[in-house]
């Protein structure tokens, strides 16, 4: 009776501990799909794609998805069940996946695990990771490139496994309250630094020696990490040395603009230490003017602040000419397509991915929930797109951005920590910034990351 | 026969024993194993790099000035929080099992309560209230300080929050131990004419050393591993004024991948640890021979 028990014990714990560990077999669940007419136009210019197939032979198949976002901020997923109605012998099994954990649970996976997701959302910082797990687009690089700008940055040994859906890049949020109760008007929108510097001490106001109302907030993450970048290039340093492998992080370029933005601090005031470490929860409630952001707030705003009356202008430059770049841009990647699964599948995501790429409604979705720019050139001068304050900012200046590539993380977070340390630490700039050349350094030992920069139209200005 | 050896060696003793085995061998063991192994190696798993690399992770960092200032930082960190836990965790247990205070029990979940509430929890709201915009605190006392962003008031503010959320664990056990503690000593003083201040330190106190001593290991191990509240409230900043060993590790491990690097770290603080333990046991042990 006892051995029963205990035979019974061990069964059920086994079937517990199978269970838990889901080795369960992902079948398929669509349905038989014999209609290969579905009697819809040919998508694309260059890159097209023709609806009227069957895929998988009509076969039902089952592909998953991994993102970080969902429907409200990938464009991707809305895509997927636009094309589950149109193939529908074709089930997608969305997952999504926090941003903190994607980035150990999505390499891991991916090797080999017949669980893992035939398609994922990429981001190109991660690049590193992934790559060695994606298989490259199965479409002509001469017709990608015809319709998508800059494709060439994301062609490694001939093939292509990802490339820009829309691109950002950083500019100055302004809150039109504040804007007008100081007396501006549209015409103070300042085009360079020191007309900047003017219109936020105006924006400024004390309570005594407190400050109760930042002309310019820098505080926090996303801020100086991205806009040191900008103003680097604005003066013609690049990020990496010519041969695009050593961090430029230890030259002059930096330290100037460091003064410039310390002096911001202590000499203009129109920044304060003493407000807060978030600036764009600042930005939203109020109490700071400006803020230096990404496409992204604007979403943030649209979500958390919705009673912010905000304009958006250019970030600023040092003079009225034209810099050797405006800013770095980055951009949204198209999914990746995972190698390691089933031939069936990777034909099926193929067939998404061109499907994806031909039409507009991909790119136009990502445009809108993305706040981007669209990589697909046709849409580029899209009037409803450039009635967005964003894109509009963006647009005269797209020949003038650099992308250098996807750059390791370090060369954002060891910048910030050499900001922090001067702003808020009152180290002085030199130490500040060969200590966090030497960190990125440390950190890039054993990298095989090569700079983009070279690729840039304009590279022959940099200083 | 048959029956009774199958009987013997299925007895749910043996299940227990073979279960608890089994769990700190793939749970303890196996981790500690790996990361010993892994500290020797360029290991990053999420793109397969495992190259034996001796022990240049442990030169490298040991002669990192980000691994000494973070090692100092949670020496500071782990004092402070330790000392006050203690000092506030017994005072207001002194004060719980003295006749002054009424509603002792309703007191007692009161003051245990941030202790079962999540890290994570906490750690945001104590960040909102030292925000200097709309923070409570700056409010309340009229002080206009960037607590977190200010590289004399981040670490403070760290271990005051973590006090108050973990002042309430040692109360409790102090308050299992003063309540556990002979009367006839207490008899036998009063009779000697001892005074109540006299009584504490003379008798009170030593009699609770094993509860301190308790406290104080569990809470330096807790402490030496501090780093939910550094990620959420500072990010290790402003710098990296506030960066804990942990918190390195976990920087190195999940921001930067370099698993060798903060294997080796975690190694390191691996043996602090268990030598710290050991002083502390001994200083301890030493301490109680000397009062019998």
């Amino acid at each position: 009776m006892k051995l029963a028990k205990t035979c019974a014990a061990i069964a059920a714990t086994v079937l517990i501990a199978t269970a838990a560990t889901g080795c369960g077999t992902a079948g398929a669940s669509g349905v038989v799909d014999t209609n290969a007419d579905k009697g819809l136009a040919v998508l694309g210019d260059h890159v097209t794609y023709d609806p009227n197939h069957l895929v998988n032979d009509g076969q039902p198949i089952e592909i998953g998805y991994w993102s970080w976002g969902d429907a409200s901020t990938d464009p991707v997923i809305g895509m997927l069940h636009e094309y589950e109605k149109i193939h529908p012998n074709v089930t997608v099994k969305i997952s999504q996946v926090a941003w903190s954990d994607y980035w150990v649970k999505t390499p891991l996976s991916l090797k080999g695990n017949k669980n893992a997701p035939v398609l994922f959302n990429v981001h190109n910082s991660q690049d590193a990771l992934l790559r060695p797990h994606m298989e490259a687009y199965d479409i002509d690089t001469a017709d990608l490139e015809a319709d998508y700008t800059n494709v060439d940055l994301h062609v490694v040994d001939g093939k292509i496994m990802y490339i820009d859906s829309v691109i950002n890049t950083g500019n100055i949020y302004y809150n039109k309250t504040l804007w007008a109760e100081a007396g501006l008007t549209e015409d103070d929108i300042p085009a360079t630094w020191d007309e900047f510097v003017e219109v936020a001490k105006k924006l400024t106001k004390f309570d005594g020696n407190k400050m109760i109302q930042s002309g310019f907030n820098m505080n926090g993450d996303g801020r100086y990490d991205g806009l040191w970048q900008g103003l680097n290039y604005q003066r013609g340093a690049l990020m990496f040395s010519k041969d695009g492998t050593v961090a430029n992080y230890d030259c002059e370029a930096t330290k100037e603009n460091l003064e410039f933005l310390r002096d911001l601090y202590e000499t203009d005031k129109v920044s304060s230490v003493k407000f807060g470490d978030n600036s764009e929860q600042s930005f939203g409630n109020g109490q700071s003017a400006m803020i230096y952001a990404w496409g992204a707030l604007q979403g943030t705003l649209e979500t958390k602040y919705p009673d912010i009356d905000y304009g958006v202008f250019p970030t600023p430059t040092f003079s009225d000419d034209v810099p050797f770049a405006y800013d770095r841009y980055n951009g949204e990647s198209t999914p990746g397509i995972n190698v390691h699964q089933s031939e069936e599948q990777r034909a099926v995501a193929q067939d998404f991915i061109r499907f994806l790429l031909a039409g507009d409604d991909y790119v136009r979705s990502a445009v809108k929930l993305q706040n981007s720019f669209p990589g697909k050139k046709s849409l580029q001068d899209d009037s409803e797109i450039l009635s967005n304050p964003v894109m509009a900012a963006i647009k005269p200046r797209l020949d003038r951005l650099i992308w250098p590539g996807p750059v390791p993380s370090t060369l954002e977070s060891s910048p910030k920590i050499a900001f922090q340390n001067v702003i808020q630490n009152g180290q002085d700039i030199d130490t500040a910034v060969a200590t966090a050349q030497a960190q990125i350094e440390t950190d890039m030992k054993g990298s095989d990351f090569v700079s983009l920069e070279s690729k840039y139209a304009h590279i022959d200005e940099a200083q | 026969m048959h029956n009774t050896t199958l009987q013997r060696i299925f007895s749910m003793r043996n299940i227990a024993v073979v279960a608890l085995v089994g769990y700190f061998a793939v749970f303890m063991a196996y981790p500690i194993i790996k990361a010993f192994a892994g500290s020797m190696h360029n290991w990053n798993p999420l793109t397969d790099t495992y190259q034996w690399v001796g022990f240049e992770n442990y030169a490298q960092v040991l002669t990192d000035s980000l691994f000494w200032k973070s090692i100092w930082n949670t020496a500071v960190y782990s004092f402070f929080s330790v000392a006050f836990r203690v000092i506030v965790g017994l005072a207001l247990a002194l004060l719980l099992t003295s006749k002054l205070v009424k509603a002792k029990s309703a007191l007692r979940g009161l003051f245990y309560m941030p202790t079962i509430t999540p890290l994570v929890a906490v750690s945001f709201v104590w960040m909102w209230m030292y925000d200097p915009q709309f923070g409570m605190i700056d409010k309340v006392t009229g002080l206009d300080i960037g607590w977190l962003n200010d590289s004399h008031w981040a670490m403070p503010a760290v271990i005051i929050m973590t006090i108050w959320k973990d002042f309430g664990y040692a109360t409790v056990l102090y308050m299992a131990g003063i309540m556990s503690l002979p009367t006839d000593v207490y008899e036998a003083a009063s009779l000697d004419g001892a005074g109540k201040w006299q009584t504490f330190w003379k008798i009170t106190l030593p009699l609770l050393r094993p509860t301190t001593l308790l406290i104080v290991i569990t809470s330096l191990i807790t402490y030496l591993q501090a780093y939910i509240q550094i990620l959420v409230m500072t990010g290790g900043g402003p710098g990296t004024d506030t960066y804990t060993i942990s918190y390195l590790i976990y920087d190195q491990a999940f921001t930067k991948y370099n698993f060798g690097v903060a294997s080796a770290m975690s190694v390191i603080l691996f043996v602090l640890t268990g030598v710290l333990t050991l002083l502390m046991f001994k200083a301890s042990g030493d301490k109680l021979e000397e009062s019998r």
